[in-house]
């Protein structure tokens, strides 16, 4: 017997073809990184995509997400960053979202409110903290939602970011993505019955959910923001989520047991079963999802073609925005 | 004060690597008071595989995962190495250090001189550094002028596999706390290693080349690019001493200020930027101490002024080559 759907049809419809949206590209890019089209290293979301699509629905566009955790493409996609800007920095173009500066780790779109720096574990917390109190001081009622592993939480850094946002009371919305493991090493040798039980010291609201379930997600980061933006301080969400993929593609995983990495792909694929679920009641039909993936399948080709296309950036980029104020000529052919 | 194997040695040709994996294990097996620990290093090896199989030979007393949180690393083995451990620690990429750097800075570096009796920090901290990955802004930073201004830290920053292992368990051995980097992009390099069982101190540089028209010193990954550079300058008549200092603090300036007074030349080469670097106080202590013998301005290769970008093209123009040793020594010899 499948969950209930406790959203409109049409919201329905969104959540399904977004969390498609993240696994598309995401096969994709896995595919152009084989290929050896996409350098350096990359880092995918599978199993994480209801946890992603959820809460980037429950987002304004004017609230922040600080992205943490090494799950990072399908929370770009959340945040609404066009497919074409995240692949033409996967390939380190200057059509891409950062112009080639950063790449698969470092994607960020202030425009879109999303701050993106994060390849070290567990630093954008205090980062969100210090998003939502110039939002608080510029009186807006915008919100900082950020994102962090079941491994970043052991930074001491994620805690002084709870016990700032608890003292000054600010709105921000904590969201642990916890898939069981940073890298090799398991969730389970963590204290905490829950990773949100770390808000409890704070006084803070605190929930655990199934993160794998997108409707979960959404309804638990929606309340969290209205409360954050109605006054009532900052939640700690655990998002409980599988991680389907290797921490990095090359990974072999020999550290993980086979038979349980099996059953969390038949039990907590988020796709599947919110694929399942929409047939049953027909919000979908198997056709409807045909087309919504060949739709799909069509953005993401364009979104490759427009990155191979999108010419490299001038040698002298490398000196583009190292300041601000160009010095001694930095800068300046901007 | 070279440090050539003689040719009675017995050496195996193997990989820098499997040289690291070596001294850990011989430090191990050697001193039940040597642990190691680190995000990933046990049963998975650490993310390059410099800790395979150790988990498994010493156990998790010896050997074992930690929370991911490098303030901890840093702190713990700070403590640990003053109540009687020898804690090496890994820090996975460099540009960690800093989340590290209080304990390291404010507290390993000075409580030997704070406490004025015998009392050690004899801790490691492996690192990783290296461009050329596509690893961009976070993972692949030189970190050595980070904390060569730090008095109390040893930095090192080997090139050769003979070299890695031997300092590796010479900085286990050392009573001082100890920054051990290594480069990412060499852990395939083999070279010839001593069977017998050998350390080396740290604080000594050692001549990699000989030579009387130019000197280079170069550190860490760019020692391999001297010794190219090196090759070709020789096909132009052109004989470069290359300088390794291994330690980048303290520094041995005696074979490096030797080497000058022989070649009047000075080239240095490293991966960071070039403002505020290693070659910079390289070239200062020249001018102090050899200014006279210099026939022409120092010439410092490193990379520009600017983070490690990510798209291919700029990350290639970004990494000091051997091509640019090369030039900076003509330019030099030229001048
Ligand atoms: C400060 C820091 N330490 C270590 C790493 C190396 N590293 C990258 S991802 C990762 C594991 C992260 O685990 P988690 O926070 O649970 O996120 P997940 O990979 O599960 O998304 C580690 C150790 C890093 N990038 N930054």
């Amino acid at each position: 017997m499948t969950q209930n759907v406790s959203v409109d049809d049409e919201t329905a419809r969104q959540f399904l073809e977004g969390m498609l949206r993240i696994d598309i590209f995401e096969e994709e890019t896995k595919e152009r990184f084989g290929e050896g089209e996409i350098p350096g290293f990359v880092h995918l979301s599978g199993g994480h995509e209801g946890s992603h699509i959820g809460m980037g629905a429950a987002m304004g566009d004017d609230d922040w997400l600080a992205v943490g955790g090494a799950r990072l493409i399908g929370q770009y996609i959340a945040k609404g960053v066009p497919l074409p800007d995240i692949m033409a920095e996967l390939y380190g173009r200057v059509g891409g979202s950062n112009k080639g500066h950063g790449g698969q780790m470092h994607v960020s779109d202030i425009g879109r409110k999303l701050y993106g720096h994060a390849a070290t574990i567990g630093s954008g917390q205090n980062p969100a903290v210090g998003l939502a109190l110039a939002e608080e001081i510029q009186e807006t009622d915008n919100v900082a939602v950020t994102t962090i592993g079941d491994g970043g939480t052991s930074r001491g850094s994620f805690h002084t970011a709870l016990v700032f946002a608890a003292y000054w009371d600010l709105p921000v919305v904590f969201v642990i993505e916890n898939n069981e493991w940073a890298i090799s090493t398991p969730a389970e040798s963590l204290s905490p019955d829950h990773l949100s039980d770390y808000g409890i010291p704070h006084k803070m609201a605190t929930e655990s959910i199934d993160g794998s379930d997108v409707e979960a997600v959404y309804h638990t980061v929606s309340e969290a923001i209205e409360r954050a933006r109605n006054g009532g301080g900052p939640t700690v969400i655990e998002s409980r989520v599988a991680r389907l993929v290797p921490h990095f593609e090359g990974d072999k995983e020999t550290y993980r047991d086979t038979d349980e990495y099996e059953r969390l792909k038949e039990e907590k694929d988020p796709i599947e079963n919110y694929r399942e679920r929409l047939l049953e009641r027909d919000i979908v039909t198997e056709t409807g999802i045909e087309d919504m993936i060949a739709n799909i399948e069509t953005e993401v080709k364009e979104a490759v073609e427009f990155a191979r296309e999108s010419p490299e950036p001038e040698p002298e980029a490398a000196y583009d925005h190292v300041y601000r104020t160009p010095l001694y000529g930095q800068g300046e052919n901007q | 004060m070279s440090q050539q194997l003689d040719a009675e040695t017995e050496t195996t040709t193997q990989t820098i690597r499997e040289s690291l994996n070596q001294a850990l294990h011989e430090e191990l097996e050697r001193d039940e008071r040597v642990l190691l620990y680190g995000e990933d290093v046990a049963e998975y090896g650490g993310l390059y595989k410099i800790s395979e199989g150790l988990y498994e030979e010493f156990g998790e007393e010896r050997v074992f995962d930690t929370p991911l949180a490098e303030t901890s690393l840093g702190g713990t083995a700070v403590g640990a190495a003053l109540a009687g451990a020898r804690p090496v620690v890994e820090i996975m990429y460099a540009d960690f250090l800093p989340i590290a750097g209080d304990h390291l800075i404010n507290y390993a570096a000075k409580m030997y001189f704070n406490y004025g009796d015998e009392t050690s920090v004899p801790m490691v901290v492996r690192s990783m550094y290296g461009t050329g990955d596509g690893h961009g802004l976070h993972h692949g930073q030189s970190p050595e002028a980070w904390f060569m201004n730090v008095p109390g830290l040893k930095v090192v920053m080997p090139s050769t596999p003979r070299e890695y292992k031997g300092l590796l368990k010479g900085a286990i051995r050392d009573d001082d706390p100890v920054i051990f980097l290594e480069n990412k992009m060499r852990y395939g390099e083999s070279g010839p290693v001593p069977d017998e069982e050998y350390t080396i101190s740290l604080c000594e540089s050692d001549v990699k080349r000989e030579g009387t028209d130019a000197t280079i010193v170069a550190i860490g990954g760019m020692v391999y690019e001297a010794l190219e550079a090196a090759e070709r300058l020789s096909e132009q008549g052109i004989e470069c001493e290359i300088v390794d200092p291994r330690t980048i603090s303290p520094l041995d300036t005696g074979p490096i200020l030797e080497s000058v007074e022989k070649t009047n030349i000075l080239v240095t080469a490293q991966e960071a930027p070039t403002f505020g670097g290693f070659g910079s106080e390289v070239a200062a202590q020249v001018i102090d101490d050899a200014f006279f013998y210099l026939d022409a301005p120092v010439k410092r290769v490193g990379a520009p002024f600017t983070p490690i970008p990510f798209a291919e093209n700029l990350e290639e123009a970004y990494q000091p080559t051997a091509d640019d040793i090369e030039s900076a020594v003509i330019d030099a010899i030229e001048t």
